[in-house]
């Protein structure tokens, strides 16, 4: 199913100041794709999905899900939460700690007034498909934080819906929990063929996941693409930023010549991708992400995008090391392989491919 | 939703206010009327009357002298169990829950009773057994005066001192003992320079709730005090409504208008400590189990300390009582006292008109008063911990207020309304009072069971398909009944013992169990004294057991495996 919002913003008030919570937000989720909402804390990316499920209310605009007009200011229509037919996983979870896994994966199909062996047989398909068959008798609260997740997960995916939601449903898990889960969840999600909207301030967890990730900040939705263009080709310098760990440099744009926009910045002279909306004397960014800048020993002599430098620092962390280095005084975020001889002190220069020079604006 | 939610806060507002405010406002002008009849006019009289008077000056030096020291008591008591408990490998924990909980449903005036037929100078059974010693004939240990105050007292406060500072040693995180002995401090000095400064804000908490509790107190000053002719500002209130010719009520106001000032000032020092010692006592939240400390030799006799206090706080009690209830008068004893026992004196309370009526109307005020109280606590949490907005903080606040007042100053105030109303000298007027004394009870442990019941548990209901109201039925009540059930047992047995709001506010004809009680104590009837009592230790405990059993009924899953 598809999602339509149109025109959708909402406001808080809190301590006497106004809150853009959401900001004219206009957006066409695409049928069984897992579409990622992705931001910072504060950015919105929370509160559009609760007015996606109906737990809150826009102060404008409409949204459609189907092709049915759930709520419309305009139009006066508000179609209640349970009504919306949706499934959602919560943050917390929010496992009934009263009832036992059966009955907290039946509770939606109860609800439906469906038959009693009927229920059975659906939540007995359900557990088996998220891996908990023999579970159902066990208090919910006494299961591991994956499992508990995955009961959620059940009892999202129980009543098959056409949507379901996901609210950071991952955060509480730690590290590598989190990671395994991530691809159970894909491998899931992949086999059903179902619309899936999910929140999350993790890049990596967007990336992995999505088919496509639209980035948020301050109520608004700044860029959206499938997770190779967000982070290879953003438009703007928050995506860019927010998406991967990345040097941004201040430069001016001064020619364009072929396929290529050249740039003057701290470290010289760059030749960069061609961004066509860029003329001659536009203040721009560089964006240089630490994965092209491979370093070799030694000073080169001067070409194009040629740089040399001086390692400032260097840390291990296991997979790399991260580091430091400057060129003319300006200071660029490197990685090196971990069996590197290079060590702090050390000249060495770069050469950068234009095609991985990204131009954003500023 | 909205619309209906914009209607409850305000509403309750009302209601809680009504019961909050309306006493101490009442008390306000009362103080400054000439009489019950005269209300209004404005006059100074009744407090150069109260504070001229020249025996004020030693009363309060009393009150000072039975607050303090009862709440020191009460504080070093509590202090040294709850070590016990959660930081030493002292043997049979069971029994520390024990004295954290059953004292509650032993009432204070029997409480109180039980030490006067212990220690009363001239025929106290512990008088009359240490005088069967040679050389001690003529021993006459006296409960009569402010040590044996101080002792009762404390004693009485020390559960609730307890129930404070237990969770704050529970969730004491050990690395700070830890380090300071790693930095090369020994226990007792890592005791005295590190544990008990860190949980300086709980247990100045407790004790300003001892200091609340031995001030509000009357049982005690009552029973053992005023036989003694020792004086307290409770009592002294008492005095100025209950004996002589004219009950004076104007110039009890003017006398309890300072109490409840001191008192009002403390539960908010307490309240702004209680809100400071959250950011002062590092809870670990990695189910971290503190180190025990190893008591060695020192094990048993301290845990025979324990058992001492566990002995004289809950069974002593109970056992003087039905004792007492037995024998014909008070002796030691003996195989001719055990000859001598009979139901005399329990007949003759079935007997007596007055002792059933208050018993009728102890059992109607428990459980209708309880069923209200806590329905209107379900109401006032709700609005506290969901609805959140300015307004709720207000009722926050309104609900916390009575837990400051002393009975018999709130029931002088409430006197001053009730006369005025028809319904003075009903039941209600009893029930009214009880609950707006004992409303914190009720909300408390509501507001933590609203608080576990996180909105996702909600929200995720909604989502699944299910009305809001099936959600009510089927989520939100299923987990609050445990705060239900506690906040019903919690009220039930408050109002089955109450004492000191009662005495203000009972007339013939509204006979409640506590006022009975202490009427048969002034006119030293202790047999049929003891006999009531007992039943009315059967009938809080009845009503506990039954409330435990619906709660367990109606809890439709409980961890199984």
């Amino acid at each position: 199913m598809e999602i339509h919002i149109r025109n959708v913003s909402k406001h808080y008030y809190s301590g006497g100041k106004t809150i853009k919570a959401l900001d004219n937000v206009d957006l066409t989720i695409p049928a069984n794709q897992i579409f990622t909402l992705l931001g910072p804390s504060g950015c919105g990316k929370t509160t559009l999905l609760r007015c996606i499920v109906g737990l809150e209310s826009p102060d404008s605009g409409e949204i459609e899900i189907g092709g049915e007009v759930v709520w419309s200011r305009d139009k006066n229509i508000f179609v209640p939460t349970e009504n919306r037919g949706l499934g959602m996983v919560f943050q917390t979870y929010a496992i009934w700690p009263h009832m036992n896994v059966f009955d907290n994966v039946a509770y939606p199909l109860q609800t439906r007034k469906i038959a009693r062996d009927e229920i059975r047989r659906k939540v007995d398909k359900t557990l088996r498909f998220v891996q908990l068959e023999g579970f159902e008798k066990r208090p919910a609260t006494k299961l591991s934080g994956g499992q508990q997740q995955r009961v959620a997960l059940a009892r999202a995916l129980v009543a098959e819906p056409k949507v379901i939601l996901f609210d950071e449903p991952l955060s509480n898990l730690d590290a590598k929990l989190r990671e395994e889960t991530r691809e159970e969840l894909r491998a899931f999600l992949t086999d059903l063929q179902i619309t899936a909207v999910y929140v999350t301030h993790d890049r990596i967890e967007a990336l992995a996941l999505s088919t496509i990730v639209a980035v948020m900040n301050k109520g608004r939705i700044i860029e959206k693409g499938p997770p190779r263009d967000i982070y290879f080709n953003a438009s703007h310098r928050f995506v860019a930023d927010f998406i991967g760990r990345t040097n941004l440099i201040e430069a001016k744009v001064t020619a364009q010549e072929g396929p290529v926009t050249t740039v003057d910045c701290a470290l010289g002279r760059v030749a960069c991708r061609k961004q066509a909306a860029m003329g001659p004397g536009d203040d721009v960014t560089l964006c240089l992400r630490p994965e092209f800048i491979r370093l070799k020993r030694g000073n080169a002599t001067q070409s194009q995008n040629v740089f040399n430098g001086k390692i400032r620092s260097l840390v291990f962390i296991g997979e790399a090391y991260e580091g430091e280095i400057t060129v003319h005084d300006a200071p660029l975020f490197i990685k090196v392989e971990p069996d590197s001889k290079i060590e702090v002190g050390d000249s060495v220069n770069f050469t950068v491919d234009p095609e991985n020079c990204l131009l954003v604006t500023r | 939703m909205a619309h209906k939610r914009s209607v409850l806060t305000p509403t309750l507002i009302v209601i809680v206010g009504f019961l909050t405010v309306c006493p101490v406002v009442m008390l306000v002008f009362g103080s400054f009327s000439t009489g019950l009849g005269a209300f209004g006019e404005f006059t100074l009289d009744k407090y150069v009357q109260a504070y001229a008077d020249p025996e004020l000056t030693g009363i309060i030096a009393n009150t000072i002298i039975f607050v303090l020291g009862s709440s020191m008591v009460a504080t070093a008591l509590a202090l040294l169990l709850a070590y016990l408990n959660t930081r030493t490998d002292i043997p049979f924990k069971f029994l520390f829950r024990i004295i954290s909980i059953i004292p509650m449903m032993i009432p204070h005036i029997l409480f109180s009773v039980s030490w006067v037929l212990l220690l009363n100078p001239s025929n106290g059974l512990i008088n009359l057994m240490l005088r069967q010693i040679p050389g001690f004939e003529d021993i006459a240990i006296n409960i009569y005066s402010l040590p044996g105050m101080i002792l009762v007292e404390g004693l009485l406060d020390l559960p609730i001192a307890y129930l404070i500072l237990a969770p704050a040693l529970a969730s004491f995180d050990i690395a700070l003992e830890e380090s300071s002995k790693v930095c090369g401090s020994t226990t007792l000095r890592t005791l005295f320079r590190v544990t008990l400064p860190v949980l300086r804000p709980a247990i100045l908490a407790a004790f300003i709730l001892s200091l609340v509790r031995s001030l509000a107190s009357f049982a005690v000053p009552s029973v053992i005090g005023m036989p003694g002719r020792i004086y307290v500002l409770a009592t002294h209130i008492y005095q100025s409504i209950a004996t002589g010719f004219a009950a004076d009520f104007g110039k009890a106001a003017a006398i309890g208008m300072s109490v409840l000032a001191t008192s009002i000032t403390l539960i908010y020092i307490y309240r702004y400590l209680t809100s400071a010692s959250e950011k002062y006592v590092t809870i670990s939240s990695r189910g971290y189990r503190p180190t025990v400390i190893e008591l060695k030799g020192a094990k048993y006799p301290l845990f025979g300390v324990v058992g001492l206090l566990s002995a004289v706080l809950i069974v002593l009690p109970v056992l003087v009582l039905f004792y007492t209830s037995l024998v014909p008068y008070s002796m030691i004893p003996s195989a001719k006292a055990f000859s001598m026992m009979s139901w005399k004196h329990w007949i003759e309370v079935i007997n007596d008109p007055i002792s059933l009526l208050s018993l009728k109307n102890s059992v109607f005020l428990g459980v209708v008063g309880a069923t209200l109280g806590v329905t209107l606590s379900i109401f006032v949490a709700y609005a506290i911990v969901k609805i959140r907005s300015h307004a709720s903080g207000i009722l926050e606040s309104f609900s916390f207020l009575s837990f400051s007042f002393p009975g018999i100053v709130i029931g002088v105030g409430f006197m001053w309304f009730f006369v005025r109303t028809p319904l003075y000298a009903t039941i209600w007027a009893l029930l009214i009072g009880y609950i707006a004394t004992y409303l914190p009870y009720g909300v408390r442990p509501l507001t933590s069971a609203f608080i576990q019941v996180h909105s996702h548990l909600e929200e995720s209901s909604l989502v699944c398909g299910a009305s809001a109201f099936t959600t009510m039925r089927r989520i939100v009540i299923p987990l609050l009944i445990p705060g239900i059930v506690s906040g019903w047992i919690l009220m039930a047995t408050m109002f089955v013992r109450e004492l000191t709001l009662s005495v203000v506010l009972s007339r013939p004809g509204t006979e409640v169990l506590a006022v009975q009680i202490f009427r048969f104590s002034e006119d030293g009837l202790w047999g049929q004294l003891s006999a009531l009592g007992i039943m009315m230790i059967f009938i809080s405990t009845a009503l506990v057991l039954l409330a435990t059993f619906i709660g367990i009924k109606f809890k439709p899953l409980e961890e199984g495996g």
